[in-house]
């Protein structure tokens, strides 16, 4: 499928390369063949490779271009990616920005808000693009990183397996296709072959024999076609099985609302059930002549008798038996009884009946 | 003539009928009573259209439902063919019934040809045209106007609005020319009134990529109801139809238009926001909320519209990150340079959309979701900035077609980057060719949402390819022989020359000396005796001018100069149409010609030779596809993948629905008359694969002819075509009068009641017989050529 690399010896040149000067030694292609340009992150001024060697090989330096006078490093000098500087320097930036900003979709409740959280960093990266505000700008990246750090940890480490995924997903589909396509070949030839066999067959009987031609032929025919008929259907069967298989392992994207735990509750003995009272009040004091002594009464209250305990008695036995319905309840507990045992009553009915009509039959 | 369908009346505009008119209507009929699909393929020249039209119209007015037909053809020709057709029905149906019925009938084609504005109609490229009308009809130029800015507007367009906007023009069928004519008349837009009065409509006439391209297709065609009947005619080709839709070439030149695009986009931006920033933010607002256009309901005048995007996702908001719009420009801008990166690349690249996606978003930190809104975006931006030269903008809008594409399907597609234009060049001209691999996904949509969808054509064998490629089920599929009263076109497979040297257009020998001469004497011997004209079909142009310059070199051409004049045709489509003319004279005037020509060309498929244009067909070798092709190689891999269909069974397929095409060109109806020969060893064994009515007339003695037993048997056959051949011979046989027709209906009757009388043990012997025909079909088509096909190469 691929092109060898090289046609005529020399490396490959496009058509506008070939007037290229390095704007600082002003040396140019026509001179020096092998010409490669590099650029530093720093200030995206391209030079030549031999540039570079000449200035930064003694260590930091500034920028050789007029009116840049940015510190540089050798180590720092890389090929550019992209024909334009500002698209080169755009995806450094939203290198930086997106190791920060890496927030999912799954992590918001709404689309919307997702859709404004992209937009806020949008515009952070043009901020940051275009100069504008780049100090208050870098302290908001700063200050973001800061708080969400384990996030944005456990973020990278979702995408990269995310990738990691993708990347598996489309080798092991590379692979099933390479392994169809073998096979594919293999059928094809082992189709010729057998024609092949079938045209031998038919000549050496031919020869053999004194039958009619035509029988021959109908009979050898007959024969390969059975074999590629059960040929064809194995191959269905197969290719069946093996589109089951291949089924994709999907995956579940979109918003996800984040469930928070609940809080816990304080302990509860009673499982809900309260002892508050709902028939009657409790007073602290009752109007009654005959306990009023009770009170005071050192007699009384030594043995520890309170009155105020002996009311709530008193008032819990008045109310006790209030909205119990004893009928109903015996009359509820009986009824649900016959319906269960109605029900496995026709169970059994139906299953008898299912043995008297085998009797019957 | 007048006759009923089981309940349903017909009103057929001819004294006579054929017979296989007769049984396309019935099997019509039961198609769309049971709504379903179908694939039918009728003999060319056996008057299809008017049998289509008749029945269905019929249908609409005897049904309450009054279903809508959709009937798309290919070329303009065919469409105003069929206008012309449908006129003369509904004058035929008037004079019968008493009265005019109200109906409508409109034909729709591009701008360019519906054009009256007295210098935008004299623009020669249609593009222009589009958007010349654009900039004077679009909705932001109107309010401009009242606003009392000073913008031309197209006069034509805007009487329109004087008008009711669901009579713009009266009822009846207009034919193009008709409704340019009316047009002119009333002052008014032709293309607009067509294009407005399509949801009043009861029939509308146009073009394939009307229904099949999304990115038109949503703006032409959305408003049509489930019930419709749409009608695929000369589908033959169909699937190549599909595939064109959605594959899109991008080019080193092309992307740096888009970046023009871009820049010039993002200084309009900068204006607008210094100007009007009022309308941006309106467009911002919306995009928040997630709401389409409301106005888009009456986009005449869009740019474009979204490549077959899934519902769901319409509905949903632009991501965020491309709402404002300089984020967006940005955002293009980045991708385009990305793409113009991988263009660097000096080797094949094939890679699937998810892959590239992948490698995208580690290079650019593009996402696939806000890729997939480009196209959306995009549109939106052009609208709120009112654009008036849209052109400048076509490279950016494909850029976001692709990148749309690219995001939302992961299968069926796949990218293509070809740094060399051939294997021998060496300066880099790099193509990225998204292609389409999966014809069903252009055209699921239609099957989706019309419950009948009728595909058919004059040659449209083997049946099942085509459900099977497009992903569909039919309820029925049938193919229809030609009753002929006597025999009016002779076949013939011509498998080795007058020195019984085996010929062939297959790779090992094509360029042997003796086939050339072979090929050489056959014309030269055909030549002689065929009257007037004679078509020769080659697989390519290559091989054909190869041949040409060695018959050249063995004096073949100076010997059948003697006899004919020769024409040839080049891929310059006027230069073929002077030869096409010459070539006409010529027959017309007795001198006789030769017209040499490729079977893939235009004159293959859309140009008719009937009567003395021509009496001969010689398919010079079997028109196999270029297989060295990377993105036909792809695509019979994806086939074998995902539809089972073999590589050499979809590429011998296609060989023969060229040949097929290319024979019927010769034969236009029943009076006449004509020689088919194929000339090739190979086309013995593909035989099976010929439409049924030119295989049913191909005997079996004709099968495997030398160049000189050809000749003679032509030669028989043309002094029995020279006898007298009066009408009255075929009544009854090939044309029915009324009469023929009950005496035709009282036999199926009877023979169903006979059926029904017999019961089962009749059914019992209609299976066996079945199952051994079926057998014999089988045996026929096994032994096929497979290493022929694979090696059969052009360059």
């Amino acid at each position: 499928m691929s092109k060898p690399p090289a046609r005529n010896g020399a490396p490959q040149r496009r058509p506008g390369e070939e007037d290229d000067i390095c704007p600082v030694c002003k040396s140019s292609r026509y001179l020096n063949p092998n010409m490669r340009f590099l650029v530093n992150p720093e200030c995206y001024h391209k030079m030549c490779e031999s540039c570079v060697d000449r200035i930064f090989s003694q260590g930091p330096a500034p920028c050789p271009v007029a009116g840049c006078a940015r510190t540089l490093r050798k180590q720092r000098f890389r090929r550019q990616t992209f024909e334009d500087l500002q698209i080169e320097r755009e995806v450094d930036i939203r290198r930086r920005v997106a190791a920060i900003f890496n927030r999912r979709e799954s992590e918001f409740q709404t689309l919307r808000d997702y859709n404004n959280y992209l937009e806020e960093v949008e515009t952070l990266t043009f901020n940051l693009l275009y100069n504008i505000d780049v100090a208050t700008t870098e302290e908001k990246l700063a200050s973001y990183a800061r708080q969400n750090a384990a996030d944005i940890a456990n973020n990278k480490i979702i995408s990269a397996q995310e990738s990691a995924s993708t990347e598996a997903q489309i080798a092991a589909q590379k692979e099933q296709a390479r392994l169809h396509r073998e096979a594919a070949r293999n059928e094809e030839d082992e189709e010729r072959r057998e024609k092949e066999e079938g045209r031998q067959e038919f000549i050496n009987k031919i020869a053999a024999s004194n039958e009619d031609p035509d029988k021959i032929a109908k009979v050898v025919l007959k024969k390969s076609t059975a074999r590629r008929t059960a040929a064809d259907k194995l191959r269905q069967q197969e290719a069946a099985k093996v589109d089951n298989a291949s089924a994709p392992l999907f995956q579940i994207q979109g918003l996800k609302p984040v469930v928070r735990p609940e809080p816990q509750k304080a302990y509860d003995p009673f499982g809900d059930y309260s002892i508050k009272t709902q028939y009657y009040t409790l007073q602290t004091q009752y109007e009654h002549p005959w306990l009023e002594n009770a009170k005071t009464d050192p007699k009384i209250t030594a043995g520890g008798f309170d009155v105020g305990e002996y009311c709530a008695r008193a008032m819990m036995e008045a109310f006790g038996g209030l909205g119990v319905f004893v009928e109903d309840e015996v009359a509820r507990r009986e009824e649900a009884a016959g319906a269960d045992v109605g029900t496995t009553a026709a169970a059994m009915a139906a299953g008898d009946g299912k043995e008297v009509g085998g009797d019957v039959l | 003539m007048k006759f009923n369908i089981e309940d349903l009346p017909i009103l057929f505009p001819y004294p006579r009928i054929y017979p296989e008119q007769y049984a396309y209507m019935c099997d019509l009929k039961r198609t769309l009573d049971a709504g379903g699909h179908c694939v039918l393929e009728m003999p060319s020249g056996t008057g299809k259209t008017v049998s289509l039209l008749s029945l269905i119209v019929a249908y609409q007015q005897y049904y309450p439902e009054h279903r809508k037909l959709i009937y798309c053809s290919r070329t303009m020709s065919e469409i105003e063919k069929a206008l012309a057709e449908l006129k003369a029905l509904m004058k035929y149906r008037a004079d019968q019934l008493g009265y005019e019925e109200d109906f409508r009938g409109l034909g729709l084609t591009s701008r360019k040809n519906l054009c009256l504005h007295p210098s935008v109609k004299r623009e020669k490229s249609g593009s222009i045209v589009d958007a010349r009308c654009r900039s004077l009809t679009a909705g932001f130029v109107k309010e401009k106007k009242e606003r009392g800015e000073d913008v031309d507007l197209c006069i034509y367009h805007d009487n329109l609005d004087l008008l009711e906007p669901h009579n713009l023009v009266p009822p009846g069928v207009f034919t193009l020319d008709g409704l340019l004519k009316y047009g002119e008349k009333h002052k008014q837009c032709p293309y607009f009134s067509a294009r407005r009065m399509m949801p009043f409509c009861n029939v509308i006439i146009y073009s394939y990529h009307y229904l099949l391209d999304p990115k038109i297709a949503e703006r032409v065609s959305k408003e049509l109801s489930k019930d419709c009947i749409v009608v695929f005619d000369e589908a033959h080709n169909i699937d190549n139809v599909c595939i064109e839709s959605l594959s899109i070439d991008l080019t080193e030149d092309s992307l740096r238009k888009a970046t023009r695009g871009a820049n010039n986009l993002e200084r309009k931006i900068t204006e607008m926001r210094s100007s009007d920033a009022e309308k941006l933010q309106n467009e911002y607002a919306k995009l928040v909320e997630g709401l389409r256009d409301a106005d888009e309901a009456r986009e005449e005048d869009t740019f474009m519209a979204n490549p077959a995007l899934p519902d769901d996702l319409l509905q949903e908001a632009v991501p965020g990150n491309i709402r404002r719009a300089e984020h967006f420009v940005a955002f293009l801008k980045r991708f385009v340079e990305y793409l113009k990166t991988r263009m660097k690349v000096l080797h094949v690249i094939s890679e699937t959309p998810p892959s590239f996606l992948q490698h995208l978003k580690d290079l650019t930190f593009i996402e696939k979701k806000p890729l997939r809104f480009c196209a959306e975006r995009l549109t939106s931006l052009v609208r709120t900035l009112e654009l008036t030269n849209i052109e400048d903008y076509q490279p950016l809008q494909e850029v976001a077609t692709f990148a749309t594409l690219a995001a939302t399907y992961d299968k069926g597609f796949l990218l293509i980057l070809e740094p060399y234009e051939s294997d021998t060049a060496t300066v880099p001209n790099p193509i990225l060719h998204f292609t389409c691999l999966d014809a069903a996904i252009a055209i699921k949509p239609v099957f989706d949402r019309f419950s009948s969808v009728i595909i058919t054509s004059g040659t449209i064998s083997p049946l099942e390819m085509y459900p099977k490629m497009l992903g569909f089920t039919t309820v029925v599929q049938e193919s229809y022989s030609m009753t002929l009263a006597r025999r009016s076109f002779l076949p013939m497979i011509v498998t080795r020359g007058s020195d019984q040297s085996a010929i062939s257009s297959g790779f090992q020998i094509r360029n042997d000396p003796g086939v050339v001469r072979n090929y050489g004497s056959l014309l030269l011997e055909f030549s002689k005796i065929t009257p007037d004209g004679i078509v020769v079909f080659f697989p390519s142009y290559l091989y054909m001018e190869l041949i040409i310059s060695t018959w050249q070199g063995m004096g073949t051409l100076d010997e059948i100069w003697k006899y004919k004049l020769i024409l040839v045709e080049t891929p310059d489509a006027q230069e073929t149409s002077l030869a096409l003319e010459t070539y006409r004279t010529a027959c017309c005037n007795g001198r006789g010609a030769i017209l040499l020509c490729v079977a893939r060309g235009k004159v293959s498929e859309g140009i008719d030779f009937d009567h003395h244009y021509g009496r001969t067909v010689l398919c010079m070798g079997v028109p196999f596809q270029y297989t060295e092709s990377r993105i036909l190689k792809a695509r019979l891999e994806f086939l074998r993948e995902t539809y089972r269909i073999r590589e050499n069974d979809f590429l011998s397929f296609d060989a023969m629905r060229h040949a097929a095409q290319c024979l019927g060109r010769v034969l236009r109806g029943k009076d006449d008359y004509g020689i088919m020969v194929l000339a090739d060893r190979r086309f013995q064994k593909k035989r099976s694969q010929l439409p049924k009515w030119i295989n049913q007339a191909l005997l079996e003695s004709d099968t495997s002819l030398s160049t000189d037993m050809a000749v003679a048997s032509a030669k028989k056959f043309l002094r029995t075509m020279a006898q007298p051949f009066s009408e009255r011979d075929q009544a009854g046989v090939s044309t029915w009068d009324i009469k023929d027709l009950e005496r035709h209906k009282e036999q199926k009757e009877e023979e169903k009641i006979r059926e029904l009388r017999n019961g089962i043990d009749g059914g019992q012997m209609d299976v066996d017989e079945h199952t051994n025909g079926a057998n014999g079909a089988d045996e026929y088509g096994a032994d096929d050529d497979i290493d022929a096909a694979m090696m059969d190469m052009d360059a």
